[in-house]
């Protein structure tokens, strides 16, 4: 009796017109939002960051675009080492167009109101510069003043750190100026310069008062131009090309300032697009998390649905429905969240950036936000959801059912989809397919590091875990086994975190070990220089009067070259073909000479010779590294133009040299009996260890000595740390946005095990466990997997910083193990917290009530 | 003249392959049922008899034999054309009542029809509801019910449809006395009222008497097919 078979004909329906998935969608959502608080959360971290970082961007191009001539403060600058004059003069005069001129030079400052002593940058000014922007001052009449006479004005922080106020003198050189005021803002000043070198600056004709203007001082002098036009600037830079090949000057106009500032900024961005991109795959990693376990949450409600009637894609699309809502939801939220998080930025920033920024709202960054928000959700939703199609009617029958697993075209889609995404989302970022392809790699070589660390971590855990252990111990270590753990995905994904802030304190650390050396024993950390000889025994005398040690009293000659290999370097400049970089070709070099190594320096190729006797050919040695740039090698000839005077050498040897051991270092040294005679300045070092020695010492030298310059490492030292705490700020700031994506994905994670933990716990009740032991199992496990997660990202984050030490930064690798073993601990107690918080309903509530709610 | 079979089963069998071993749950069952006639399916645990009201709704799909639902061969049905039949011809009461938790009471029993794309269904749900009793329980939730509460719930939803055939899978196994009392009268009541047929799976003797006929299952076996005194 079965021959009568009716061929179905089913009305189907789209997810549009189907009134019944909308419906449902709305009423199983409106006690539901709060289960879907883990996907939302993902999506506005992932989006605030992207959005946040992108605003700032825009910002900042747009704020360069429009501030460009006041970063510069003229149409075109001109800068030499030497005083322009004769035909260069001639032709910057004939132009008839506004001039301002500057000296700048190192020097140091004696405040009389303290008596303290600092190395500053001090900048003469002449003429009405800036001509674009303003140069801010407090009192506003203080620039005046300084143009009308002996006036110096200061920059705000070295005001504020040696407590000097309007009225208070300074010496600079031979010369006592009253400070007139203090600068707030200067075109192209502030920013990092200032931290390392605070200015102060005087009128131009009250710099040879100074006495600082002598043989071997180097001084920059620079000619701003102020033009008519667009068009008279580019026809001016075709006149100052000529003279910058034929005197060695060095020009910048608007645009290439705009240029080098949005280089500089790029880097930056691509710095900030890779934290945002992790904090975006986080994010996304966070919705197909939170998304799964959503869907698994409604596995029995599918499938009464489905046993009523429903379709597998009717099932599918009320749940679709919700979460690409919640998902535009998300979007706009983390949207307007970033370009709220994008305004406390200037705050972070403020110190770094050479110019006010005004941080405007993005709309298109707004955009990008709003539609990445909803194709992540869309994307990374679908494969989790695409599930509940697949769930079997049988399940409320037989709750244990388990379907086999589908693969449908939708899910495989899906996965393509998910791969492409990060590349293109990456590749857009970086406006570049191949960078994008890279960061994609990059991160999947780290994950894929992450869960080979994790996994290895695991089985060794598990191979030589003691099994004599207590109870407790063993019991939470084996939970971490349990069927269906997420225990190398959770490490994956908290290993990420402790990865990412781990890295960062090894670079941070490795940059500070470089100039850390100032505080090893027997290493110089004061450096005098700009000695003239009749001064060189004076400030001997004074260091031994101190009782100071002399470390090193080197000579310094000043040289230009003028032939590499028998090519002029004017050819070589012109040639289009060769590849020696024009700023090794024309810039000034500081030799010196001597008959050995220092211990900062290996020979690694050739041989060194000592001493020239006779008519010997002059042999010297290069450092590493330079000897690429200018591409020559043992045996080939330079040729060195010392004060008018030429000089042929062959290279002898190949030093290599640690620069941050021990300074003054050098790219070449000669041999002795060459340069004795040329016009040369001294550099001396010793070692100071008391401060108030120090601050005596330094008021001495500058009183007897106002031209010499002392340079105390032990400042730098503590500028760089300065400058480190601060910029680490705002790296934390950023990388805070993947931490906390981290986070949401732990509590989903968590969430996800939640029902097997209850279970678990439920049993081991009702075998006679008490609280306090449930609780120690929790949190010991809690305890083991932050710490994996910790050892995992730390373990990682050593090889990531040697790389990074190693090959992009060039430093010495360096770490702190404590501050290692405090990040850990600090990603342990997280961890634990988040268990802790996400299980005590569930140890609190007698058993029987959980097992009335299982059954 | 025997009537139309409601639902059909001829050699029914159904294997689960676990590990490197299969294991018989079902084994050749083979049975008929008319319209508007009671049917229970006892045994012990383990018998099989959930396995063949699982393959009789059409919930799960057989390993061999045939199986014909309504006069649909569901053996080469795709899983949405099964839901298909089971939204058009099927009812089902279960022991856990199977309620949707985000939903009403009322939103419950409409469930079926709106997937149907029926509209105005409410004035037939509220009546069923006051059927069962629940007329002012309609607005709340299963969580704020009380277990016999649910499952006339249940009931409701599951007659709604005016269901060709029912399958009650322990009805009152979660029930006290009173309720599972309750529960019996209303689902006999109501399949006769409805001219449904009605298969049942339960432990209960008592409730499996009061069908007009009995499958006793043991092994993955039918053992005895009996006619009661009803």
């Amino acid at each position: 009796m079965l021959e009568y078979i009716i061929k179905i004909k089913r009305n189907t329906t789209n997810i549009f017109t189907d009134a019944f998935a909308w419906r449902m969608a709305w009423r199983d959502a409106r006690h539901n939002f709060s289960r879907l608080f883990l996907f939302i959360a993902s999506l506005i971290t992932g989006i605030a960051a992207v959005v946040s970082l992108d605003s700032l961007n825009n910002s900042l191009q747009q704020d360069i675009e429009r501030n460009a001539k006041e970063l510069l403060g003229a149409d075109l600058v001109l800068n030499s080492n030497k005083k322009f004059e004769g035909e260069a003069l001639q032709v910057i005069d004939s132009t008839r167009y506004t001039l301002a001129g500057e000296a700048e030079l190192s020097s140091m400052v004696l405040f009389k109101n303290s008596g303290q002593t600092r190395l500053i940058r001090l900048v003469a000014l002449q003429g009405d510069f800036p001509f674009y922007g303003e140069l801010k001052t407090l009192p506003t009449t203080a620039y005046a003043q300084m143009k009308s006479g002996a006036y110096a004005i200061m920059d705000e922080a070295l005001a504020s750190q040696y407590e000097v106020s309007s009225g208070d003198s300074i010496k600079i050189g031979n010369s006592t100026f009253p400070v007139a005021g203090i600068v707030t803002q200067i075109p192209g000043g502030g920013g990092l310069a200032a931290t390392f070198a605070p200015s102060v600056y005087i009128a131009l004709n009250q710099l040879d008062s100074t006495g600082l203007v002598q043989f071997g001082s180097r001084i920059t002098y620079s000619v701003y131009v102020k033009t008519k036009d667009d068009a008279a600037t580019e026809a001016l830079v075709k006149e100052v090309e000529t003279l910058s090949k034929k005197f060695g000057y060095s020009y910048e106009t608007v645009q290439r300032r705009k240029e080098g500032l949005g280089e500089g900024f790029q880097s930056v961005y691509r710095f900030f697009s890779l934290l945002a991109f992790v904090a975006l795959i986080l994010g996304c990693i966070g919705v197909a998390s939170s998304v799964h376990i959503y869907a698994r949450e409604k596995r029995d409600e599918v499938a009464v649905l489905r046993c009523i009637g429903s379709s597998g894609w009717q099932a599918f699309n009320i749940y679709f429905i919700q979460i690409f809502i919640l998902g535009l939801i998300g979007s706009a939220v983390g949207s307007f969240a970033g370009l709220g998080i994008q305004q406390l930025i200037p705050v972070l920033f403020s110190d770094y950036l050479p110019m006010e920024v005004s941080f405007t709202i993005s709309w298109s960054s707004l955009l990008l936000g709003f539609v990445l928000g909803a194709l992540v959700s869309v994307l990374f939703s679908i494969l989790p959801l695409v599930s509940i199609r697949f769930v079997p009617p049988l399940t409320v029958l037989r709750a244990d059912f388990q379907a086999t697993k589908v693969w449908s075209k939708t899910r495989l889609a899906a996965i393509v989809l998910i791969i492409l995404f990060p590349i293109s989302f990456a590749a857009f970022q970086t406006k570049s397919l191949l960078t994008g392809a890279l960061f994609f790699a990059g991160l999947a070589v780290a994950l894929g590091a992450l869960a080979g660390v994790a996994w290895l971590l695991l089985k060794a855990v598990r191979t030589f875990f003691p099994a004599g252990a207590p109870f407790v111990w063993r019991h939470a270590l084996a939970n971490l086994f349990r069927p269906n753990n997420q225990t190398q995905m959770l490490m994956v994904s908290i290993g990420l975190g402790a990865f990412i802030i781990s890295t960062l304190n090894i670079v941070e650390e490795s940059m500070l070990s470089q100039v850390e050396f100032a505080g090893n024993e027997n290493q110089s950390n004061t450096i005098m220089f700009d000695i003239q000889p009749p001064q060189k025994e004076g400030v001997l005398n004074l260091m031994r009067d101190n009782a100071l040690p002399i470390h090193q009293v080197v000579p310094i000659v000043t040289c230009r070259l003028s032939e590499v290999k028998g090519k002029s370097t004017d050819f070589l400049q012109s040639d289009t073909t060769d590849s020696i970089s024009d700023w090794a070709l024309a810039r000034e070099y500081r030799i010196t000479y001597r008959d050995s190594l220092t211990k900062a320096e290996e020979l690694i190729k050739g041989e060194l010779h000592k001493k020239v006797s006779g008519k010997d050919s002059v042999w010297v040695t290069i450092s590493e590294g330079m000897h690429e740039n200018l591409k020559v090698d043992v045996g080939d000839s330079l040729v060195f133009d010392i004060q008018g005077v030429p000089l042929k050498v062959r290279i002898a040897g190949i030093r290599k040299v640690e620069w941050q051991n021990d300074p003054p270092n050098f790219i070449f040294v000669f041999p002795t009996n060459v340069l004795e005679n040329a016009p040369q300045i001294f550099v001396t070092t010793t070692r100071i260890t008391d401060q108030s020695l120090a601050n005596k010492f330094q008021q001495e030298l500058v009183t007897l000595f106002p031209n010499v310059s002392l340079i105390d490492l032990r400042l730098i030292l503590s500028t760089v740390q300065e400058l480190f705490d601060k910029l680490g700020l705002v790296v934390r700031f950023l990388a805070l946005f993947s931490i906390i994506t981290g986070l949401v994905v732990l509590a989903g994670a968590i969430m996800n095990s939640k029902f097997v933990r209850i279970k678990e716990n439920v049993l081991l009740r009702t075998v006679g466990a008490r609280t306090r032991q449930i609780v120690q199992i929790t949190l010991i496990e809690y305890a083991y997997l932050g710490f994996f997660s910790a050892l995992t990202g730390v373990l990682l984050s050593l090889g990531g910083g040697w790389l990074l030490t190693t090959f992009f930064f060039e430093i010495s690798f360096s770490f702190s193990g404590l501050e290692l073993f405090i990040i850990s601990l600090g990603v342990v107690s997280l961890t634990m917290l988040l268990g802790w918080f996400n299980l005590r309903g569930i140890v609190n509530t007698p058993p029987l009530q959980i097992l009335r709610k299982e059954t | 003249m025997t009537s139309k079979p409601v639902l059909e089963a001829e050699s029914l069998t159904k294997t689960y392959r676990s590990a490197d071993r299969s294991l018989t749950v079902l084994d050749s069952v083979s049975f008929r049922v008319e319209q508007g006639n009671s049917l229970a399916i006892i045994g012990p645990s383990g018998s099989g008899k959930t396995t063949l009201l699982g393959l009789c709704a059409g919930l799960d799909v057989p390993t061999s034999g045939t199986l014909s639902l309504m006069g649909f061969k569901l053996n080469n049905m795709s899983e949405d054309d099964r839901a298909y039949v089971r939204n058009q011809y099927v009812g089902f009461v279960f022991q856990n009542f199977q309620l949707l938790p985000t939903l009403t009471a009322l939103e419950n029993v409409m469930v079926p029809l709106e997937l149907r794309g029926e509209k105005n269904v409410a004035p037939k749900a509220k009546e069923l509801l006051e059927r069962v009793g629940l007329k002012e329980r309609m607005q709340h939730f299963p969580t704020q019910l009380s277990g016999g509460e649910q499952q006339r719930v249940a009931m409701a939803r599951a007659f709604i449809t005016a269901p060709k055939i029912l399958f009650a899978d322990e009805p009152t196994g979660n029930l006290d006395d009173e309720n599972a009392s309750h529960i019996t009268d209303l689902l006999f009541g109501m399949n006769r009222e409805e001219q449904t047929t009605l298969v049942l799976v339960t432990h209960n003797l008592e409730l499996a008497q009061k069908t007009q006929r009995i499958l006793r299952m043991k092994g993955g076996k039918l053992m005895e097919d009996s006619n009661t005194s009803i």
